[in-house]
């Protein structure tokens, strides 16, 4: 909300600058963005002398003035009429920015040059007067900035209002917050009527047909009213905060808006129906149309206000076209009322119309103001537009609330707040902000909260206010007891701390990418149609296309990453995530939300470097980094099996691989799919892994313990074989297991080869075995029995042969 | 041949073979010197063998001598090739020790990930337990149970993804307040990481950013206590010359609720485009838990209080670092994590 310092001075006598004022308030709450200048925009504008006229040759209305800014002498084209030589004028140079927007440059006006211009007081905001050059005093000096001239100075306060502070949204709630801050007495503008008799009643009416959603309404009548545009003083307070004037009683019924936080409407009397007010909820296909000219289709629940046969206002939004105040009106019935905020929130939700008084409504107005302001427009309407005031007042009243104590314990709010105040001292900070006060007992207060402060109901909203008052930074600090953690760290947790720092060390950079994607992506990744991860959680108001869904894969993510690195050059990418995908349950259900690890290989396996060639990493890399990680992490015999072509349709067949532990997935391993890759636009293959982080956390030994370290020394045999091509390594492996457990310590796979001399559907596989014994040192005896019977078995078993 | 010119025939063999181990200056002649004198065919193995056609007499003399002289040679050989081989080893070609070592490159946490971990550590050394929550929350977690009401301008304080009219992306981690409180009976101290979803983009704002929440709940516990938790977090996290402000506020879910600022980490307090020439940086919420929160857990408001906070991890991770454009963060631009 903005304010103007001067206008906060009409109801506070201030000595602060405006800076001063900001923090002040900013600390008592009431955040302040920003303090601009209200004459900012006349930093370039200056007193100018008319130093000589001469005729425009090419119009007759146009006349070239010369013009003494005080440093220079300036050629201006003026069509005002009572430009005079020797006169003191308000000179804008080029660049000023008028406000209308307008921004003045050095041009041309019909073949002249005409380097700034003269203005009058309506062209520079000064008033109303459009109809000649504002002449100033001949006391001025020339060449003085005009803001100094005469005297304007003037602080804008932007006020970023929480919610709750509905009262504030005021100059006179500013005002109250400032005199406590000031340690002042309050003014409050007069808003009393004189004596006055009832004959209104004979005039008109208001009947609440809803009176849950319309706890007051009450109304004043005003005839003989002439329309036009209002005094330059009120027009100048609504242009200050931004306001732009229209006339006369719509300026005060925002001026008063503005000063009390009382939104108030202004109708033609006489374009009221019946000239009485209903107001009611809106049936189910009604229609009406608002101010700003737009039809609006309403539903129950919307309020309206009537006349006797239609509706002249959707109530607390906007008035109607209808009843609309015009140059031509006579009679005015002002309305100041209340409404429900909630229903007021949702009108203008529903209608996408938010409009300063639904914006107070909707937090609060004061149900006790409505009066005060009412009166207050009245006589601000009488004053500028010469009408009369109808005496009295109509107050339909049927929402009526006695208002309710708050019995506050002092030593309950001293120990939440760490304070130790005084029965007395936090009566005089509540009653600085117009609470009552009164003592109940040693210790309680009895609190009457004053009505306006619609968010203040129990005794920690006291507790703010006193802390608010008292100043939060006048709280000592203090340390609670410490709390020692109750629980054992989350399995989960510290396991994804090990996981990512173990993938660091292979040098994996982490990424993080955003859990939405495009609704695409799953037919980007092929997935199959019954895949459940085709059960995607959709948002409702996503921001953009690609951000449409809640993913359930994190492979998009790194695949656009991948996208994006490899456009800027970053040819080798790799990198890990965690972070969950979220698979739809039901409708209106939370989803399952999967926490998944996932890793993504492209590129280089080493950087290029005089010891390595630059190689392109393959499948074994990143199994070698799953493998490794999992044997980091102590997880134990995890198992690759092939995956059947067309189970995953997002790794290359033949490419991929499930991980699993004991006949339990872990997740998959692979290289991606050609067209995957394509339809990620990538252009280069990439390698990946995913797995479920709980299926993999569930695996990591929970505690290790020791093994004696071996006392016997060791022994090994290599063993070559050439079997048939399609064996898989780890079948030959196992066999080997199999045999003589006890003394077969590791088995290395230390050569794979495929070509000459070995025959085309054949490979030779080398192997070494270590073997040792726990009980004693092996003999060689031994040793080549056992190995002798482990080649035998497995020549038996691969029908292998041995290398000649 | 007497004992005496016995003993001094070994003597001058001794002598011999030292002499030529002086001079032997690698592994090949030192073992050269061995073989000459202990092998086979060596001398001291030849006067070894002579030793019988002395007389009776001279024999144990003799032979004590060329034994104590054959184990002096066998360590005296040794010793002399291990000198040799050192230096060896010493003499080795130089090597272009400028050359680049063979790479062994280590990865990069994602900066938000280092600063939550830095965040969460200092918490969890001041007795905090980590907590997590789902992402996708209900209105009743994310909202109304943390006493916005529905239908209330608090509302618009946080734009809102809807999943469904009750199902929301979780705006804050605050709904891990309501879901330990549910859980657990005080006393209570956690710190809540986690993604939080805000309908927002521009250059200050993403779409899905990290926060981390905090909650302690006791017997007495103050709003002097939040400030001091808060201190000593500020301190550790920043320096301990990072004066803090607590200001006012306003959010639903605590009272007296308020806005931490920190003197600005750029400019010390002078004024910069940081702090948009204020001085200070707001980096927390937080407050004393509402008691409509506690009513909503079931907890005794007449027994215990607690605190609450809130914050941004991208807020300060760009402070850190000195990052200025949030959306970084989420390119994963590999020369980008590089850098932390």
């Amino acid at each position: 909300m903005k304010i103007s310092l001067s206008w906060l001075q009409e109801y506070v006598p201030l000595e602060m600058e405006a800076s001063e004022l900001a923090d002040a308030l900013t600390m008592m709450g009431l955040e302040v963005d920003s303090v601009t200048d209200r004459y900012g925009f006349l930093d370039t504008v200056v007193v100018g002398r008319v130093t000589e006229i001469t005729p425009h040759p090419e119009s007759a209305g146009l006349k070239i003035c010369r013009v003494d800014t005080g440093t220079q002498s300036r050629m201006v084209v003026c069509g005002a009429p009572n430009v005079e030589i020797g006169h003191l004028v308000p000179f804008a140079s080029p660049g000023t920015v008028l406000p209308d927007g307008s921004r003045l440059e050095t041009r041309s006006v019909r073949n002249q040059i005409s380097e700034g211009m003269l203005c009058s007081a309506g062209e520079l905001g000064l008033g109303t007067d459009r109809s000649g050059l504002m002449v100033l005093s001949q006391q001025s000096q020339v060449g003085t900035p005009l803001a100094s001239a005469l005297h304007l100075a003037d602080a804008i306060l932007e006020i970023d209002l929480t919610p709750n502070r509905a009262d504030c949204l005021s100059v006179i709630g500013i005002a109250r917050e400032v005199a406590a801050i000031v340690k002042k007495q309050l003014g409050y503008p007069k808003s009393a009527i004189p004596a006055e008799g009832n004959d209104i009643a004979a005039h008109t009416s208001v009947t609440i047909q809803s009176p849950s959603l319309c706890p007051r309404y009450a109304a004043r009548l005003l005839f003989d009213i002439t329309v036009g545009p209002s005094p330059f003083w009120l027009q100048n307070r609504l242009m200050s905060v931004g306001l732009r004037p229209i006339n006369n009683i719509v300026d005060v019924t925002n001026f008063v808006m503005l000063e009390m936080g009382q939104p108030l409407h202004a109708f033609d009397f006489d374009h009221l129906d019946e000239n009485r007010i209903i107001v009611r909820e809106a049936v189910s296909g009604e229609t009406f149309r608002t101010l700003d000219q737009k039809e609006r289709s309403l539903s129950p629940g919307m309020l309206l206000i009537c006349d006797g046969r239609k509706p002249v206002a959707l109530a607390g939004v906007m008035g109607g076209m209808n009843s609309e105040i015009h140059d031509g009106t006579k009679r005015v019935l002002i309305e100041s009322a209340c409404f429900q905020p909630g229903s007021i929130r949702t009108t203008a939700k529903k209608l996408g119309l938010n409009t300063d008084a639904s914006h107070r409504f909707e937090r609060g107005v004061d149900p006790e103001g409505a009066m005060a302001a009412l009166n207050r427009a009245a006589l601000l309407m009488a004053e500028v537009a010469g009408g009369r005031i109808i005496g009295g007042a109509i107050d339909e009243h049927p929402g009526r609330k006695d208002p309710s104590a708050i019995q506050l314990d002092v030593r309950r709010a001293n120990k939440l707040l760490g304070l130790n105040l005084q029965a007395e001292e936090i009566s005089d900070l509540l009653r600085s902000i117009e609470f009552g006060v009164t003592p109940k007992e040693t210790n309680v207060l009895t609190v009457i909260p004053p009505s306006f402060r619609v968010d203040v109901s129990r005794p920690e909203d006291l507790m703010e206010e006193i802390a608010r008052l008292s100043g939060y930074n006048n709280i000592p600090t203090t340390f609670p007891p410490m709390l020692t953690g109750k629980r054992r760290p989350d399995a989960l947790i510290s396991a994804r701390e090990k996981i990512r720092q173990i993938l660091l060390g292979f040098g994996f950079c982490e990424a993080i990418n955003y859990s939405f994607v495009s609704a695409k992506a799953c037919d980007d990744l092929r997935l199959a149609h019954d895949d459940p991860r085709r059960s995607v959680v959709s948002i409702l108001n996503p921001l953009t296309e690609e951000q449409a869904v809640l993913r359930t894969s994190l492979l998009p993510g790194l695949l656009e990453t991948m996208k994006r690195n490899n456009s800027r050059q970053v040819g080798t990418v790799k990198l890990f995530e965690t972070g969950k995908i979220f698979i739809h349950t039901a409708p209106d259900q939370q989803p399952n939300e999967i926490e998944i690890l996932a890793g993504l290989w492209t590129g280089s396996r080493r950087d290029l470097s005089w010891h390595d060639k630059e190689d392109a990493c393959d499948f074994f890399d990143i199994k070698g980094v799953l493998e490794g990680l999992c044997n980091s992490l102590g997880v134990p015999s995890l198992s690759f099996t092939a995956i059947p072509p067309g189970d995953c349709r997002y790794t290359r067949p033949g490419a991929g691989a499930v991980v699993s532990v004991g006949g339990g997935s872990l997740g998959i391993v692979g290289e991606a799919h050609p067209e995957v890759l394509t339809n990620f636009g990538l252009k280069q293959t990439a390698f990946f892994f995913e797995m479920t982080l709980s299926a993999l956390v569930r695996h990591i030994p929970v505690g290790r313990t020791s093994r004696q370290l071996p006392k016997y020394p060791s022994t090994s045999r290599d063993l070559t074989l050439i079997i048939d091509k399609r064996i898989e390594s780890c079948d030959i492996l196992s066999k080997i297991e199999e045999a003589e457990q006890h003394l077969v310590e590791n088995i290395i796979l230390f050569d794979i080869y495929e070509g000459k001399p070995i025959p085309k559907d054949k490979k030779s596989i080398s192997i070494r075995v270590v073997y040792r014994s726990p009980e004693m040192t092996l003999e060689d005896e031994m040793v080549n029995r056992v190995h002798g019977d482990i080649t035998n078995n497995l020549l038996t078993a691969f029908h292998a042969s041995l290398p000649t | 041949m007497h004992a005496q010119t016995v003993e001094n025939k070994i003597e001058q063999i001794k002598q011999a073979a030292l002499a030529e181990l002086k001079t032997a200056t690698d592994s090949e002649s030192v073992k050269f010197v061995g073989v000459r004198y202990l092998g086979r065919k060596g001398e001291v193995t030849q006067f070894l063998r002579n030793i019988a056609s002395l007389p009776e007499a001279d024999r144990p003399a003799a032979g004590k001598a060329a034994n104590s002289v054959k184990q002096f040679l066998e360590s005296a050989i040794n010793e002399r090739l291990e000198q040799v081989a050192t230096g060896q080893q010493a003499q080795v070609e130089q090597i272009d020790v400028s050359l680049p070592g063979r790479p062994t490159v280590y990865g990069n946490l994602h900066p938000i990930s280092q600063i939550n971990r830095e965040i969460v550590d200092i918490f969890v050394r001041l007795g905090f337990d980590i907590v997590e929550g789902p992402e996708v929350e209900t209105d009743w977690y994310n909202f109304e149970a943390l006493n916005f009401p529905k239908n209330h301008p608090a509302r618009d304080m946080q734009d809102t993804f809807f999943v469904s009219a009750d199902i929301v992306l979780r705006t804050h981690t605050s709904p891990l307040q309501v879901r330990i409180m549910e859980k657990q009976p005080p006393p209570v101290s956690v710190i809540a990481p986690g993604r939080v979803y805000r309908c927002d983009s521009d250059l200050t704002h993403t779409p899905m950013f990290h926060q981390v929440e905090g909650l302690m709940v006791n017997e007495g516990i103050s709003f002097g206590d939040l400030k001091g938790i808060l201190t000593a977090f500020v301190h550790q996290m920043f320096d301990s010359r990072t004066a803090l402000r607590f200001r006012p506020s306003f959010f639903p879910f605590t009272e007296p609720s308020a806005e931490v600022d920190i003197l600005c980490v750029m400019c010390r307090g002078k004024g910069c485009r940081v702090c948009s020439h204020t001085g200070w940086l707001e980096v927390l919420g937080s407050g004393m838990v509402h008691p409509a929160v506690f009513e909503n857990v079931h907890y005794d408001t007449s027994r215990y209080t607690g605190f609450a906070f809130g914050m941004g991890v991208e807020r300060i991770a760009m402070l850190k670092y000195g990052i200025d454009d949030l959306r970084r963060f989420f390119e994963n631009d590999i020369r980008f994590l590089r850098q932390f």
